[in-house]
């Protein structure tokens, strides 16, 4: 536990001296098949075809099962098909998979926060944005 | 004058109306019926050429519903062998050949593979075929490079193997060819053969005809005398009587075909109508789907040589088929190429050049409607939630599946060798053990193989979709799942009693649950119960939850029906399938998420565009620390527990979690249980209910592992939810302990639920073998 924790730490303090250097970001995945479908996602969800920006989300996650940066990507894609459950569901997927990456339950819990107030819940989304501000 | 005249007149008429009467009654009568003759002769042609009409227009074809597995997706990095894509292209019928030009072939240069792909239309658009090398190494596909470009590819598809279709009544199937797709030569010979006349007749042939009564009444061989066109509408109606009346119907018809029609869209129509063979039970329709099934190539690249053969064997397909009867389809194929000599279309050298060529008809085994019928039983049941059968049948879909041939081969491969090993090694009759598999990706819940019994070719009784058996302890993950998410009351520490217990029920004897060695344990932890199976603690646990709260968490991982709650249901006795067993642990495989488990990803028509997609879901059913903390304790299952042995076919440090199960005399066999990439359920049984003498480690398991070990499992490496910390735990008491302690235990617990009082430190080892937990944070 603690080797993890110390781990952990360890990573984070490369990264952020990393952050400091340069303004490197580290690739959403090793596999450049994953990271040509995460762009391929973007772009069709960008010209709003959503659908097919989904379908290739969803054959990247057949590659990479456990990319908790995937399931985030697909409930973004979801809130924009007006998915709200479907999306708060998927970006509660991606927090159980991204084990202190703060960065990105973050960003899950805001995407959580708009997905419920999108869908009426005012207080839940209220929640949602707290569980944020704890990350 | 007048009146004399009127009178006349007024005389005149009668005497012209009676001899008026008398004669002209007969021609009247004759007038009047060769009048209603003829306005039924208009009727009937009117009737005729409405349903020629129709049948020609209509709905000229029902197209199967065509079901394809998973596409293989290539990238570099991917664990792919030289081996397992070989595999892929022979399912694919790809062919090797020196020199790969055409798409579907391929060349291995050492490690380097030279692989031209076909076109597909995916869901997500058209992929082009292309012309691609790609290398390996260490069992991994490292580069993909475009042939021509050198470009460097990042992801590409193969085509989807082709696994069956959903077929309209006599399985006819066929695969539509438009007429400029058909070379000249099928319809040279289709012409020099069937209907010399073809492009000068008006659907009847008079001279044939004449030809035909004159060889007839000479004595010779009854001859046809039936154009193309005759041909064609004697396929549109279903029987094949022989009698004057059909034969006048049918040229009647044949001359309103023409009429309507040009002879261009009826010689398309021919070709694609007329069937050409038969595989199992499936009918091989049209020049489309026969070159295909007999050269392996589109209609297009048919050669003279081929286009003989086809067009020969029309008169006969299972008389003349080039696989069954190589002999006399050559001397037919050849007979076709002298009549073609004859009639002047080919010449003299084309001919005899044509005539030296081998059949070239390729091997294949027979695959009827599919070579995974329990696959597709479910795709059809998946299928008809939203699809009538009518339009599965007729409209050609294209349904793109879950299915992975190397798993559902590896699945296949492992129940029949294991059951028969058993039988073997166990002294069972021959062939009376039964099993089932289904193994799933475990994070997206497609079904990557299902068995539905150990005849895989066999469409009968589907046991992954249909045996409802007892579960045994494959119940006790829900039991303890339920426990632990009420982390006040319980967690894997707790101490449960595993004395003798007896339960009174109303108006039945009392139940008396035993443990599998026949004793009992005193106080376990939880943890230890659900490692060694302990039936007494863990009814007595669920006694304490309640059966009814039990059951709910079961239907809330997964199971869509209500079942009977009573004390034995917490030892497993109620009944599901394989598939409902595989929706439950595949909620608890990927950490509490429930994903409806799915065989389609998409259906498409048959011009490409999506009608379906079938998304990826998530539910979250279970909290997720309470499933960590039970997956823990099924990886000890295996390390530890009642699954040990299965360090006979995978190394333990895969972590693989995972739980036997047996149920009363040995009736059923089963293992459940899940590995990084994937989860699978096995069931051993027999289909008479009686005892195989196997419990869950002994019969399911063994399958389970040898299966795995083909597939390259990925080690499980758990997520670790926030509210997790580990404590030592002294094991008989259950309290705190410390590292090096006597009979000390590193447990993890969802945080503030570990217990607060500790032992003194004693002396001694630790537990003698390490448990998963141990093993990770050491």
């Amino acid at each position: 536990m603690k080797l993890l924790k110390d781990l952990g730490m360890i990573l984070s303090v490369t990264l952020i001296l990393a952050g400091c250097t340069t303004s490197f970001l580290p690739p959403p995945s090793q596999n450049s098949a994953v990271v040509s479908l995460l762009e391929q996602a973007q772009s069709l969800s960008a010209a709003g075809q959503l659908d097919q920006a989904g379908a290739s989300l969803e054959r990247a996650l057949r590659i990479e099962p456990r990319n908790p940066l995937l399931w985030q990507r697909l409930a973004a894609v979801r809130i924009d098909q007006q998915q709200y459950l479907q999306a708060e569901n998927l970006a509660k997927k991606s927090n159980a998979l991204a084990q202190g990456d703060h960065n990105l339950r973050r960003e899950n819990w805001l995407l959580i926060a708009r997905a419920r107030s999108l869908n009426g819940d005012d207080e839940g989304s209220r929640e949602a944005r707290e569980r944020a501000g704890q990350e | 004058m007048i009146s004399v005249v009127a009178m006349k007149k007024a005389k005149s008429k009668p005497r012209k109306k009676q001899s008026k009467s008398k004669k002209p009654l007969l021609t009247r009568l004759i007038f009047r019926a060769v009048l209603l003759l003829i306005l039924i002769l208009i009727f009937a042609v009117v009737y005729l050429d409405v349903t020629v009409r129709e049948r020609f227009e209509g709905k000229r074809w029902k197209l199967p519903a065509q079901v394809y597995a998973r596409p293989l997706e290539l990238y570099p990095g991917l664990q792919l062998s030289p081996r397992e894509i070989n595999d892929e292209l022979n399912l694919l019928g790809y062919h090797q050949t020196p020199h790969p030009q055409k798409p579907g072939s391929y060349l291995w240069h050492d490690r380097v593979l030279e692989l031209i792909t076909r076109d597909f239309t995916f869901a997500e658009g058209f992929q082009p075929g292309a012309d691609l090398r790609l290398s390996f190494s260490n069992g991994h596909l490292q580069r993909i490079t475009n042939a021509a470009s050198n470009e460097k590819i990042q992801l590409i598809r193969l085509d989807p193997p082709l696994i069956g279709g959903i077929y309209p009544e006599q399985n006819e199937d066929r695969v539509l060819v438009k007429l400029d797709q058909v070379p000249q030569t099928v319809i040279n010979a289709l012409i020099a053969v069937e209907d010399r006349r073809f492009y000068s007749h008006h659907g009847v042939d008079l001279k044939g005809i004449t030809r035909a009564l004159v060889a007839m009444a000479k004595g010779g061989q009854i001859q046809g005398g039936s154009t193309i066109t005759q041909q064609l509408v004697k396929n549109f109606y279903l029987s094949s009587e022989r009698t004057i009346q059909r034969k006048l119907v049918e040229m009647v018809m044949a001359l309103l075909l023409e009429v309507h029609y040009s002879k261009e869209e009826i010689l398309e129509t021919y070709l694609n109508e007329v069937y050409l063979g038969q595989d199992g039970n499936r009918a091989i329709h049209g020049f489309g789907l026969a070159s295909h099934f007999f050269f392996d190539k589109p209609v297009s690249q048919l050669e003279l040589q081929d286009a003989a053969l086809l067009v020969g064997m029309l008169k006969g397909p299972s008389h003349y088929n080039p696989r069954t009867q190589p002999q006399r389809a050559r001397q037919r194929r050849n007979l076709v190429l002298q009549l073609m000599e004859e009639h002047g279309t080919v010449s003299w050298t084309e001919a005899s050049s044509a005539r030296n060529q081998p059949l070239g008809a390729v091997e294949r085994p027979i695959r009827g409607t599919s070579p995974f019928p329990a696959f597709m039983d479910l795709v059809q049941r998946q299928l008809r939630q939203n699809y009538r059968d009518e339009d599965l049948r007729s409209q050609g879909l294209k349904i793109l599946t879950t299915l992975d041939q190397r798993v559902q081969r590896a699945a296949e491969a492992a129940l029949q060798q294991r059951l028969s090993e058993l039988e073997g090694s166990r002294r069972l009759n021959q062939d009376s053990l039964q099993g089932a598999i289904l193994v799933t990706s475990s994070q997206n819940a497609e079904i990557q193989a299902l068995v539905g019994g150990r005849d895989p070719r066999f469409e009968g009784f589907d046991r992954a979709l249909d045996a409802r058996r007892p579960i045994g302890s494959l119940i006790k993950p829900v039991v303890f799942l339920t426990a632990l998410e009420q982390p006040d009351s319980y967690n894997l520490a707790t101490q449960l009693d595993d004395s003798p217990l007896v339960v009174e029920q109303n108006g039945s004897t009392d139940w008396e649950p035993q443990n599998f060695d026949k004793k009992f344990h005193g106080q376990v932890l939880l943890h230890d119960a659900l490692v060694h199976s302990y039936n007494v603690s863990t009814a007595r646990l669920g006694l304490e939850l309640g059966p009814d709260t039990v059951m709910k968490s079961l239907q809330r991982l997964g199971v869509e029906r209500s079942l009977p709650a009573y004390p034995s249901s917490l030892l497993g006795a109620n009944a599901l399938t394989p598939l409902e067993v595989s929706q439950v642990y595949q909620s608890i495989a990927s950490g509490g998420f429930k994903t409806p488990l799915k065989a389609i990803r998409e259906v498409l028509t048959s011009e490409g565009v999506t009608l379906q997609h079938y998304p990826l879901d998530v539910e979250l059913v279970a909290s997720s620390e309470a499933t960590y903390l039970l997956t823990v304790a099924m990886q000890d299952v295996v390390t530890q527990g009642t699954a040990k042995d299965l360090e006979n076919y995978l190394p333990q440090e895969l972590g693989i979690a995972g739980k036997t199960g047996t149920t009363d005399d040995f009736r059923d066999s089963w293992f459940a249980g899940f590995s990084g990439d994937r989860l699978a359920v096995v069931w051993v049984g027999r289909d008479d209910n009686q005892s195989t003498g196997l419990t869950g480690s002994s019969g399911a398991m063994t399958i389970w592992g040898s299966m795995l070990a083909k597939l390259d499992p990925q080690p499980l490496i758990l997520p670790e939810p926030d509210r997790i910390e580990a404590h030592w735990i002294d094991r008989p008491t259950g309290l705190l302990s410390a590292r090096g302690c006597k009979d000390a235990v590193l447990l993890p617990f969802i945080s503030g639920s570990a217990p607060r009082e500790s032992v003194p430190c004693r002396a001694g080892k630790e537990t003698g073998n390490k448990n998963w937990f141990e093993r990770i944070f050491q």
